[in-house]
């Protein structure tokens, strides 16, 4: 399948599922079962919620990776002391988890193995930049679009985006929700003299003005009720580090000051506004920016939910690839392997 | 006391402390647990290793150094590991990576030292025979996993769970017998070496350390010291980092300050916002980096070695733990007068006591703290407004202002008289017109209420260029909070 190649031109890539069982960790073995592990070091990892205490909530057995001789993995020292697998030990970092510290290894023969990786963005950050440094040239992360991580898979510079009936069995449902989800993976950068000024802070809300200075709206979070713009006459770039709410978007966008304003944000998981509110935004004229972002290469359904409901597999594949302009694909399919 | 109870210390220390290029993690750990060194010898011979490394760092280039501090930078914290070892526990494959990327890194760095002399500054025990333990193929890499060298059985077996995937897992299982069997062996034969490996760790946090502390004589311009040999400390020129760095970013200078204390009880008298209290820090901040061994940020530095270092500063503190300024104040130097009386050799460093409450006590609490603080263990400085009789003492003044501008310069002066340049720098700050001019019309009458004679000496001619007034009035206690910190 082309989209392989496409992962080649990056150095790093994560899958994301939009929902448990929308089919992420197939998408991630399809993957590692088609890369040139002969001719690219490749190391994976999982942003890692803490993996446990999921799997318990849940009550699912942590799907299992399927690791190809050759392939780099980080993982816990708990997972790794549980391996099922001959691997050499490259390196031991000081990258805490729950399950102990992250540690590197080189399979030596192919087999199934748990990964548990850095828990922090800034963790998986040192870690993807201590690969790229032992010359590891492509870094998969099994990345989880979820509230509860604080690593997010935008540190990518691609991915890949699993979705499913396990999202929604309903198919207009999914394919919008879906589509919105791309929306936002799709905004664009903002320029780059912003991101120098805003990569660095990591909290509170900002604005930039006209003549390039920074200022921060002290004591202000942009979750809070009662968020007044004051002395922002000037307000050229918006920033808000944190997360973006719907109650604050509405109020960006009924603020004649704002009307020629460009809002960023970190980068698309930081966005939690309702696709309504979204397009009223974009429809008055607003203008969203991110510091991050990642190239989208696919997008892979799982048309079977949990509870046993299957949608007509191709429909899903043709409708949305029309919504987001992209091309879609099942993996469950037989065709596909 | 370690390091990491005197860190936090108003001086600065933690300023100092957190410019060192430290490589390892595990080196500011190891530092902070660091105890006070507290007898001249064992300073003198840490200072005679940083010399060394002074020499090294002289010597050698950049992209060396560089070198250095990047393998410094994989020494990890293994001491659970190696405890685990001489406790002849199990090693477990990560364990065992440790041991020997610890090996790998202590011969590489030992080898390094001993190019430029440095092995018998600081001697990295040899750990070539655990390499050769834990790398049976001889790859010198730090990698490690159980290797098929050290089993023709495990070999065969995991050459055939590659023929036959299909067979893994119940390959992995027998193999999974002959790989404990292999560490439980390679633990056996690591156990002689626990107490090598400790020693190496704790070697190359000091190399780590030496390294940083001999690039920051260099950065910084600091001096190595001596050490004094009649308890009288003598600082030529001396600065406060931290200062000096606030006053460059302003595109100021600051003015070095020399200063000689000891066996007397010395005074600093001296106009608001005339450096006193940075003089105090200053001193402070010296006498931890002397006892901790980093260069001294002086010209030159001959320092008597103490037990005990008490700073005592008007500080925000009390406001937390619900003490007035007073009673927070009365605390602080009540243990420095116990510690006197213990017979401890201490050096107190105090600003303005009793600053805080009126001028007739305070001048007499000052006074009988200067008699209390007399005996001969005590080294003490301390800095006030309040006119002290100098029979007891020895007073120095700040020059104060010459021509406009603040001469920070120390000069003894032969009595207590305090200088009253109050109201002049208070003029200078631009504060309000009728205020100050109010204060110079209470203070030109006579007899009044400001003119006590009881614990005045009178009016006397002036010093420097400050108005004939009474010393009570100079107290002007708004001020204090701009003196120092705003050189």
């Amino acid at each position: 399948m082309t989209f392989i190649d496409d992962i080649l031109n990056y150095d790093s890539l994560s899958i994301v599922g939009l929902q448990k069982n929308t089919g992420k960790t197939v998408s991630l073995n399809y993957v590692l079962d088609r890369l040139p592990v002969e001719r690219k070091r490749i190391a994976v990892t999982s942003i890692g919620i803490d993996g446990e205490t999921t799997d318990q909530v849940t009550r699912t057995q942590k799907p299992e990776i399927y690791l190809r001789q050759g392939m780099y993995f980080g993982t816990s020292e708990m997972h790794y002391r549980q391996k099922r697998i001959v691997s050499e030990l490259i390196d031991v970092s000081d990258e805490n988890t729950s399950l102990g510290r992250v540690v590197t290894a080189k399979a030596l023969t192919g087999g199934k193995i748990l990964l548990s990786g850095p828990s922090s963005a800034s963790g998986l950050k040192r870690w993807m930049k201590d690969m790229h440094r032992v010359g590891i040239e492509l870094v998969i992360i099994d990345g989880a679009l979820s509230r509860m991580s604080l690593a997010s898979p935008a540190v990518s510079q691609s991915m890949i985006l699993a979705t499913g009936a396990a999202y929604s069995t309903n198919m207009n449902t999914l394919v919008q929700q879906t589509a919105f989800v791309v929306d936002l993976i799709k905004i664009p950068l903002t320029e780059e003299a912003n991101l120098n000024l805003l990569m660095p802070i990591e909290k509170g809300v900002w604005y930039i003005d006209d003549e390039g200075a920074l200022h921060e709206l002290s004591h202000i979070s942009s979750l809070s009720q009662d968020f007044r713009f004051e002395g922002m006459d000037r307000c050229k770039t918006l920033y808000v580090a944190g997360a973006l709410v719907d109650g604050f978007l509405e109020k960006v966008r009924k603020n004649p000051k704002l009307k020629t304003c460009e809002l960023v944000v970190r980068d698309f998981t930081k966005i939690f506004v309702s696709p309504q509110q979204y397009r009223l935004f974009l429809k008055a004229g607003g203008m969203i920016r991110v510091l991050q972002k990642s190239k989208l290469i696919a997008v892979t359904v799982n048309p079977t939910s949990p509870l046993g409901v299957t949608l007509d597999s191709d429909t899903l594949c043709e409708r949305l690839s029309e919504a987001i302009q992209l091309p879609v694909y099942d993996l469950m399919k037989k065709e596909c392997n | 006391m370690q390091l990491r109870d005197h860190i936090e210390s108003p001086c600065g220390l933690r300023y100092v402390f957190e410019q060192l290029e430290l490589q390892a993690g595990y080196t500011r750990r190891w530092m902070l647990d660091m105890p006070m060194m507290r007898t001249g010898e064992e300073i003198a011979r840490s200072y005679e290793v940083l010399r060394q490394f002074v020499r090294f760092v002289e010597e050698v280039d950049t992209p060396y150094i560089n070198t250095l501090q990047f393998r410094l930078q994989g020494l990890k914290d293994i001491r659970t590991t190696i405890k685990n070892l001489g406790q002849q526990a199990v090693l477990d494959d990560i364990e065992l990576f440790e041991v020997k990327h610890l090996a790998i890194l202590a011969v590489d760095v030992a080898e390094r030292m001993k190019a430029h002399g440095l092995d018998k500054a600081i001697a990295v025990p040899d750990l070539n025979e655990v390499i050769t333990i834990l790398d049976p193929d001889g790859l010198k890499m730090a990698t490690f996993y159980v290797y098929d060298s050290y089993c023709q059985e495990l070999r065969d077996l995991r050459a055939q769970m590659r023929q036959n995937p299909s067979r893994q897992e119940e390959l992995l299982a027998e193999c999974a017998e002959i790989e404990e069997g292999v560490r439980r062996d390679l633990s056996k034969q690591l156990v002689p070496f626990a107490k090598a490996l400790e020693e190496a760790q704790i070697a190359m946090a000091k190399i780590d350390m030496n390294l940083a502390k001999a690039l920051q004589i260099k950065q910084l311009g600091l001096c190595f010291p001596t050490i004094s040999k009649d308890d009288i400390s003598r600082y030529e020129a001396m600065f406060h980092p931290q200062v000096k760095d606030a006053l460059a970013q302003r595109k100021r200078a600051f003015q070095p300050v020399s200063l000689t204390f000891g066996q007397k009880p010395t005074l600093i008298t001296g106009a608001n916002m005339g450096g006193k209290t940075v003089v105090l820090k200053t001193l402070t901040l010296c006498q931890y980096l002397f006892q901790y061994g980093f260069g001294i940020p002086a010209q030159s530095a001959d320092i008597a070695v103490k037990d005990e270092v008490f700073f005592c500063i008007g500080d925000e503190q009390s406001i937390e733990k619900g003490l007035s300024s007073f009673a927070a104040e009365m605390k602080n130097i009540d243990a420095v007068i116990k510690a006197s009386r213990e017979n401890r050799k201490i050096v107190a460093l105090i600003d303005e006591p009793a600053r805080t409450t009126n001028p007739t006590e305070g001048t007499a609490l000052v006074s009988a703290l200067v008699k209390v603080l007399r005996g001969d263990n005590v080294s003490l400085v301390m800095t006030t407004h309040y006119d002290i009789e100098p029979t007891d003492a020895r007073c120095l003044r700040v020059k104060g202002f010459e021509n406009g501008t603040m001469n920070y310069e120390l000069v003894e002066v032969q009595d207590g008289e305090v200088p009253h340049e109050a109201l002049n720098i208070a003029e200078s700050l631009g504060i309000d017109k009728e205020w100050i001019e109010t204060a110079r019309e209470i203070l030109n009458i006579p007899n009044s209420v400001y003119l006590n004679p009881s614990n005045s000496r009178g009016l006397k001619p002036n010093l420097s260029n400050s108005i004939d007034l009474d010393p009570k009035g100079s107290n002007s206690t708004p001020l204090k909070k701009e003196e120092g910190g705003s050189r």
